[in-house]
């Protein structure tokens, strides 16, 4: 195999696939350094950010990459919604409650989108799109748009945790909420605020699952092992790290493929958790310690 | 004291029993994958499996003229769904029989936790993997649909015959994919065929492109996939046509789904067929298309038949069965046992008085005449299909 065939077939694929995983890992590391628990029902939310993009384009004629941002504010709505609705009244309890309870609204959502659209496979488009040649390296238009637009949104979110004031509450939340909150940081509306974000993020990775492949009413759910792998890679609270986590389990999951039989492939991501578990539970960016 | 509450047990378990109808109805469970890979096939199985109950109901009932009616379940096409599934329809709603799952791995699971514990006649429309014949069932799990063990065989002879004797394997990774790939290669193999790569994949992945690379790699233009046409199966497609992995495609029936000439566009599947198996023209067949299509039903979907025929045998053993769980397997294969005074489909009136009378029936069904051999399997005839003007259409028997 030459240098191009291992770029192309194992490389690319894997940095798409990452892309998708990381915008998944970053919407779960957020939920982990502002609110503490797992999110189970991330994949899910995905899956419906994808599916009202579909709506959009198929029942509205909205551009292709115009559905993108009506799906990421509608999902934020619907993640405001479902946290005032359920998670917000078990905000006092153990966390362990509200982990199952995103494990009940992930079957609900899904059932939501089994109801509404169905469980046949959908698709953006019809037909296939072959990828062009840019010196040897073959991309599909909508491969550059997955990996740019999450470079770009990540690049978006950093700043506004940077720059802005309930950025920087959100960041004062994640490091000690108690001392925030005695600082007069207001926690429900920074609870909003990354609800609002989270929901968003979980629509673009949807989107972009489902532009690359088809859209299935359990996409989101079957995603949700490698995007905590690389949430907890990258080290947990950590942006830049969930970045660098969901590209590191793209491609690994893709390369796989060369080492062990391509029905271990699944297992990668498992592998990748359990091992960072075991060396390094910081993940490689230091992040907090479950 | 507790002979008090033993006793008000008691009242309260005759008290119901008299609030009970006279003629309680009589539930068959029907576990459909509703959801999951193979859901788009679902619906129109269902409805077969309706049309029959339909036509007891109203042809005199069954036993003493009580209704027959399905407790649908979902097994999603997964083991553990199955098994919730077929738990429930066995000890919650009391079913005499199952109709399903759908999904080999679920028939498997379903049956060696449940209903052959249990005592429940299964017949299953559409779970096709070599294992089920294997399994130690009590002689209680039958199909009406043959095994892959001769799909595979079949396929494999076909593409020979058609000069396609190097080829790349693909298979998803459960029972279905796997019983079906290795019935493939042993027949390829034995008749001179060169399998170049043979390798499992998950469902559900985002990508295959690496997978396939591997495929391509061993230099076969042909692919063989066997796996789901709405799952897997179709992201695998869709990625080998758009990065020219392969040029031609070979699939088994669970790739013979709408999904990809809906999703691909029939344009770029010129090079794809898919084997199915047919029901062999037959009156039995004629019939069942006649009225299917008359209850607005596409006689043409796959497993349609075999879903009918399980349905209406399973109604045909438990009325020679008088109800009693326990003979429904053993009246199954004497209502089908190819003696007796012919029933084809619909004739349920017929059936239900030369029951009756103590006559022997032998069911001729759409799908096929179904004389179940020792383990419980049918024998059948498989068709290649080609894409043409956006449908499937035959474009080879396969012997």
């Amino acid at each position: 195999m030459d240098f191009l065939e291992f770029v192309n077939f194992y490389i690319v694929p894997g940095l798409v696939l990452g892309s998708i995983y990381a915008l998944g890992a970053v919407g779960i590391t957020l939920v982990f350094a502002i609110l503490r628990y797992a999110h189970l029902a991330h994949g899910d939310m995905a899956t419906l950010g994808a599916f009202v993009a579909f709506a959009a384009v198929t029942l509205a004629g909205v551009p292709l990459y115009a559905a993108l941002p009506i799906a990421m504010v509608a999902t934020a709505l619907v993640a405001v919604g479902i946290d005032r609705l359920f998670y917000d009244y078990l905000r006092e309890r153990p966390r362990i409650v509200t982990v199952m309870a995103s494990l009940g609204v992930a079957l609900m959502v899904r059932s939501v989108v089994q109801v509404i659209w169905g469980v046949d496979a959908e698709t953006y488009t019809r037909g296939i799109v072959r990828p062009e040649n840019w010196w040897g390296i073959r991309l599909k238009d909508r491969e550059i748009a997955t990996v740019l637009t999450m470079i770009g949104l990540v690049l978006c979110l950093q700043l506004f945790l940077m720059k802005t004031k309930w950025g920087k509450a959100m960041r004062a939340m994640s490091d000690n909420p108690n001392l925030a909150l005695l600082s007069g940081v207001d926690n429900a509306k920074v609870v909003f605020v990354t609800w609002m974000i989270v929901g968003g993020l979980c629509a673009a990775a949807g989107f972009f699952l489902g532009l690359n492949t088809e859209l299935k009413s359990m996409m989101g759910w079957q995603m949700l092992l490698p995007m905590f792998a690389a949430a907890i890679l990258g080290g947990v609270g950590r942006i830049e790290g969930a970045v660098i986590g969901g590209l590191v389990v793209g491609v690994v999951e893709e390369v796989s493929v060369m080492f062990l039989p391509s029905e271990y492939k699944a297992a990668t991501a498992f592998a990748i958790l359990l091992v960072m578990l075991i060396v390094r539970p910081t993940g490689l960016l230091r992040g907090k310690v479950l | 004291m507790k002979k008090v509450h033993l006793a008000f047990a008691a009242t309260l378990l005759g008290a119901t029993a008299m609030a009970a109808p006279a003629h309680a109805d009589v539930k068959i469970g029907l576990l459909a994958g509703v959801s999951g890979p193979i859901a788009p096939m679902a619906p129109p199985m269902i409805d077969a499996a309706q049309l029959a109950v339909q036509q007891v109901n109203e042809q005199g009932g069954i036993l003493d003229g009580q209704k027959l009616v399905t407790v649908v379940g979902d097994s999603a096409c997964n083991p553990q769904n199955a098994t919730d599934a077929a738990t429930k329809a066995v000890n919650i709603e009391g079913v005499i029989a199952i109709v399903g799952p759908y999904c080999s791995g679920a028939v498997l699971a379903a049956a060696n936790s449940v209903t052959v514990p249990a005592g429940i006649t299964m017949i299953t429309p559409s779970g096709t993997s070599p294992e089920i014949s294997r399994l130690d069932d009590k002689d209680l799990v039958y199909r009406t649909v043959p095994s892959d063990d001769f799909q595979g065989r079949a396929l494999a002879r076909t593409l020979l015959e058609r000069g396609t004797d190097r080829v790349a394997v693909a298979y998803l990774n459960n029972d279905y994919g796997k019983g079906l790939a290795e019935a493939f290669k042993s027949e390829f193999e034995e008749r001179g065929g060169e399998i170049t790569a043979f390798a499992a994949h998950e469902d559900g992945k985002a990508s295959y492109r690496s997978d396939l690379a591997e495929l391509a790699a061993g230099g076969a233009d042909t692919l063989v996939i066997f796996d789901y046409g709405d799952g897997a199966g179709l992201t695998m497609l869709r990625q080998a046509l758009e990065n020219g992995f392969f040029e031609n495609f070979v699939g088994g029936d669970g790739m013979k789904s709408d999904a990809p000439i809906k999703a691909l566009g029939a344009e770029n599947l010129t090079t794809f067929t898919a084997s199915s198996p047919v029901g062999e023209t037959s009156q039995a067949l004629e019939l069942f298309n006649e009225v299917f299509k008359a209850a607005g039903g596409d006689p043409d979907a796959i497993f349609v038949t075999t879903s009918y025929d399980a349905t209406f045998l399973a109604a045909l053993a438990i009325e020679k069965a008088g109800g009693d769980k326990t003979k429904v397997a053993e009246a199954l294969r004497s209502v089908s046992d190819g003696r007796g005074e012919v029933i084809l489909p619909g004739e349920w009136r017929k059936a239900k008085e030369l029951i009756a009378a103590g006559t022997d029936i032998d069911y001729e069904g759409a799908a096929g005449d179904h004389d179940f051999d020792e383990r419980g399997d049918v024998p059948g005839a498989y068709a290649l299909f080609k894409v043409e003007d956006g449908a499937f259409v035959v474009d080879a028997e396969m012997k």
